[in-house]
């Protein structure tokens, strides 16, 4: 078994959609659902439902290989700032390594993480492509 | 009265791909040199910390420091396993300068091993991912050389640094290995490779990162009660200290190593020390760009301008960094304070006459930051 | 008269097609066939799934779109059906895992619906059912495919992947609503695929007369019958796309000018995509659409089943085509691969793991 039934399922808010995490006592924000502020530690947050929608600021292309996900080779990993204000940390898929750019649109959407046991689950998550409406 | 701790004496095994010899040979080894360089014997240890990061994943032992004691012969003593990722040497070390300056113990044995040759890369790739967090990082795919490049990608546009000057950190450290007989990469680079290196994660290639390394490193850690028995001069520990940083994707400024930068505010305040061009410093170059960022953190060099003051420090990871002599992670803070404390009594190739030495650990891209201060003995 | 369905509608729509692409004279060359048979049954390319999609990430995509048009919050939504015959799992639902990637209600109905290329509309007509009955306020229908093309065999031409979704609801808070609607089913045994088997066999020239014609054409005679609808009282007529040539061969036999069927055709440029052929040639007519206007929906399944849905567009439909991809927009986002990359993609080339 690759990865835990329960923890990809308790993760799903966090794979299915993006969060961000509000600080009503520090004011920042920080992409994911998170039970503190992880700048003051505060538990007084609250969450947005982020439109998945922002800017490519940095991206790097990786041949690394891990076991399991040899398929999808390379891969771009990028640093996406949200429309909403926080970076999250991600995959861009779909996208020829030529046409990649700082400053570039980018939209979430739900594609496989992996799945490569032909027994086991398969594991769905959010991925940046760019941005099909512009 | 303050007790105080000390490197009496340590011994390391050379770094390679040991596809011979088990963990438990490169402890032996490393033990065995330790122990005949301090005067003392299996029987006189009371504590063993033993520091390992992948020994569960890749080893399937959990608490390998039963198993050392047992192998070394020796069961009279209390023995722990620190397993803390890629600091674990570094949280080892404070555990037994703990236990010394509590007065819990005199005599502490520290040994850190790794065998990261033991299975095929894609395996141990998908091990070295652990150092990041799983839920966020590990189960999207991001992976550690992917936080190196990006993070020097970031650098090279903010500062207008090429590649052939952040290859630089690795040709120096190739450089260093040439001379450091424990090193695994023991031949020089040129930056003409840069057009041919493996990517690993563009632009982080071959020549960018540390290698695949097995080793093991033995530290004695004890009160004033036993310098007097060893031959080589010992090495105070000073004082070690430590800072968390935000995760990657949550700093304002990825290329600053805060976290590095924020233990060093509060050791350099405590100890009344500032660090120096000159001064020793072993610095966990996992990655070139790592020790670029590392020597600006700890304020030897100017932001933005690391490359530019290379040739200035005599005394940078004299033994090759992480880049050439190696990172048996486990084992990897112990070969720094083994490296540092040659240097501080006269046994390594490079000549120094400084009174203080610094070595910096860190986790990943500095999600987790230990600094080791010490000593020449007075 | 005023027929079971015509109190319900189409609120939002949505589609997905992937952004790989193939040349049907790629794969002809690659087997040997004489390349002209791409222009014999009028195939150009086709879409390709890259490895991280599947039917369900296509069908989430398609969904969102349609929610998004609709403007329909998802915990309103009472049903989440996904026609398919490529299901990532054989027993686990898609439609569970896209009504919790959207944040649709758990209070719902929820299922994987299985009839070949028709599943998806059998998928509307339940869900007008659900909401003319009152039982739901809103239904969700999804058409998604990634087909499997048997390597070598003349369906590798067309077998492709994409998605279409359909978010159904009251008829006055509809875009088009629906104003007749019948189905004709036998058994018809011209193309299938058993439990276990990678790809489907078919029956060649059987898929034709006796299958898609037959079925498709009485299915369309019902409603003219039923309804006293005639081909000039459309001004679209939209049918299941196996490739470009069978829409247009049937319209003519069903009586509908050339002009009528082709702006529902878009096979040819992005191949047969299942159960979201006729879904997507549909949707690309919406969005083409005028009020007033009266478009024919015909999807074919084989096995065999074929749908005649009537539907007339309200001014509603105007303000929602921008709201989300349209079909144009979609069809013009395209990258090709040559046959290594479809095959690496597709899963054909054996790999030994763990």
């Amino acid at each position: 078994m690759r990865h835990s039934i329960t923890i990809f399922w308790r993760l799903k808010d966090n794979h299915y959609k993006i969060y961000v995490t509000k600080c009503r006592d520090c004011g920042k924000t920080s992409s994911f659902k998170r039970l503190r502020c992880p700048y003051c530690s505060s538990k007084n947050v609250e969450y947005l439902e982020s439109k998945g929608l922002g800017e490519l600021i940095n991206y790097a292309i990786s041949y690394y290989r891990t076991e399991g996900s040899e398929q999808y080779l390379p891969r771009v990993i990028g640093l996406v700032r949200l429309d909403e204000g926080s970076v999250v940390v991600g995959e861009v898929t779909d996208v020829d390594l030529s046409e990649l750019s700082v400053g570039m649109r980018v939209e979430a959407v739900l594609r496989k993480y992996s799945s490569e046991d032909p027994n086991g689950l398969i594991y769905y998550g959010l991925k940046f492509i760019p941005v099909i409406k512009r | 009265m303050m007790v105080k701790t000390y490197v009496i004496g340590s011994g390391v095994t050379r770094i390679d791909r040991h596809y011979d010899k088990n963990y438990l040979a490169l402890v032996d080894e490393a033990v065995s040199r330790a122990l005949a360089a301090s005067g003392l014997d299996v029987s006189d240890i009371e504590y063993l910390v033993v520091s390992t990061a992948f020994s569960e994943t890749m080893l399937n032992q959990a608490d390998p420091s039963t198993y050392i004691a047992q192998n070394l012969g020796f069961r009279n003593l209390k023995t722990l396993t620190v397993s803390s990722g890629e600091v674990s040497g570094a949280v080892a070390l404070d555990y037994a300068h703990a236990l010394i300056k509590a007065g819990k113990a005199r005599k502490v044995l520290v040994v850190g091993f790794e065998k990261m040759s033991e299975y095929p890369s894609w395996v141990t790739n998908k091990a070295y991912t652990k150092i990041l967090e799983y839920e966020v990082e590990g189960i999207k795919n991001v992976t550690p050389p992917d936080y190196a490049a990006l993070i020097m990608s970031e650098y090279m546009r903010r500062y207008g640094v090429s590649r052939e000057d952040v290859v630089k950190w690795s040709i120096k450290m190739h450089e260093n290995a040439v001379k450091t007989p424990h090193a695994q990469l023991q031949f020089t680079i040129s930056a003409d490779s840069l057009g041919r290196a493996l990517r690993i994660s563009e632009p982080i290639t071959m020549l960018d990162s540390h290698p695949v390394s097995d080793g093991a490193a033995a530290l004695l850690v004890t009160d004033e009660s036993a310098t007097k028995k060893t031959g080589r001069e010992p090495v105070e520990v000073v004082d070690v200290e430590s800072s968390v940083n935000l995760p990657v994707y949550l700093r304002d400024d990825i290329t600053y190593f805060s976290a590095t930068a924020a233990a060093y505010k509060k050791l350099s305040t405590k100890n009344e020390i500032k660090l120096s061009k000159t001064t020793a410093v072993s610095v966990y170059d996992t990655y070139d760009i790592y020790g670029l960022l590392i020597i600006e953190a700890l304020e030897i060099c100017e932001i933005g301008k690391a490359t530019k003051c290379l040739d200035e420090l005599p005394f940078l990871n004299v033994s090759g960094g992480l880049k050439a002599r190696g990172h048996p992670v486990g084992a990897t803070p112990l070969y720094q304070v083994h490296e540092l404390c040659e240097l501080l009594s006269g046994a390594s190739w490079a000549k120094y006459d400084g009174d203080v030495a610094l070595a910096q650990v860190m986790s990943g891209p500095d999600n987790n930051a230990w600094l080791i201060l010490l000593k020449r003995w007075a | 008269m005023r027929h079971p369905g015509s109190r319900t509608g189409i609120i939002g729509w949505g589609t997905y097609i992937p952004v790989y692409r193939i040349k049907a004279k790629e794969i002809a060359r690659q087997w040997g066939f004489d390349d002209r048979i791409t222009d014999s049954i009028w195939i150009e390319e086709k879409a390709v799934a890259s490895a991280d999609e599947d039917t369900v990430t296509m069908g989430w995509y398609a969904a969102r779109s349609a929610l998004v048009r609709a403007g329909v919050d998802p915990s309103r939504v009472g049903a989440v059906f996904v026609g398919t015959e490529s299901k990532p799992y054989a027993v686990k639902p898609s439609s569970t895992i896209i009504a919790d990637a959207l944040g649709i209600s758990t209070r719902k109905l929820s299922t994987d619906l299985e009839f070949a290329c028709r599943a998806g509309s059998e998928g509307i007509r339940i869900a007008v059912s659900l909401v003319e009955s009152g039982t739901i306020e809103y239904g969700l229908a999804i058409g998604s495919d990634t087909a499997q093309a048997n390597p070598g065999d003349v369906l590798e031409l067309t077998a492709s992947s994409g998605a279409a979704a359909y978010l159904v609801g009251p008829a006055n808070e509809s875009v088009a609503f629906f104003e007749y609607l019948v189905t004709y089913v036998t058994d018809t045994p011209d193309f299938w695929r058993r439990d276990g088997s990678r790809y489907p066999t078919h029956g060649e020239g059987f898929t034709g007369e006796p299958a898609y014609f037959h079925h498709i054409v009485s299915a369309v005679n019902m409603l003219m019958s039923e309804s006293g609808l005639k081909p000039s009282d459309f001004d679209y007529a939209v049918f299941h796309q196996p490739n470009g040539k069978f829409p247009l061969q049937v319209g003519r036999m069903l009586g509908f000018p050339k002009e009528k069927v082709l702006p529902g055709i878009v096979t040819p440029w992005i191949g047969n995509t299942y159960n979201a052929s006729a879904l997507l040639g549909l949707a690309k007519i919406l969005e083409n659409s005028k009020p007033g206007q009266r478009i024919l929906v015909a999807p074919f399944g084989s096995g065999a089943g074929a749908d005649a849905i009537s539907v007339l567009v309200t001014e509603k439909v105007l303000e929602k085509v921008g709201r989300a991809p349209t079909v144009e927009e979609l069809l013009s986002r395209k990258k090709y691969i040559s046959y290594a990359e479809y095959a690496k993609f597709r899963s054909l080339i054996y790999r030994n793991l763990g």
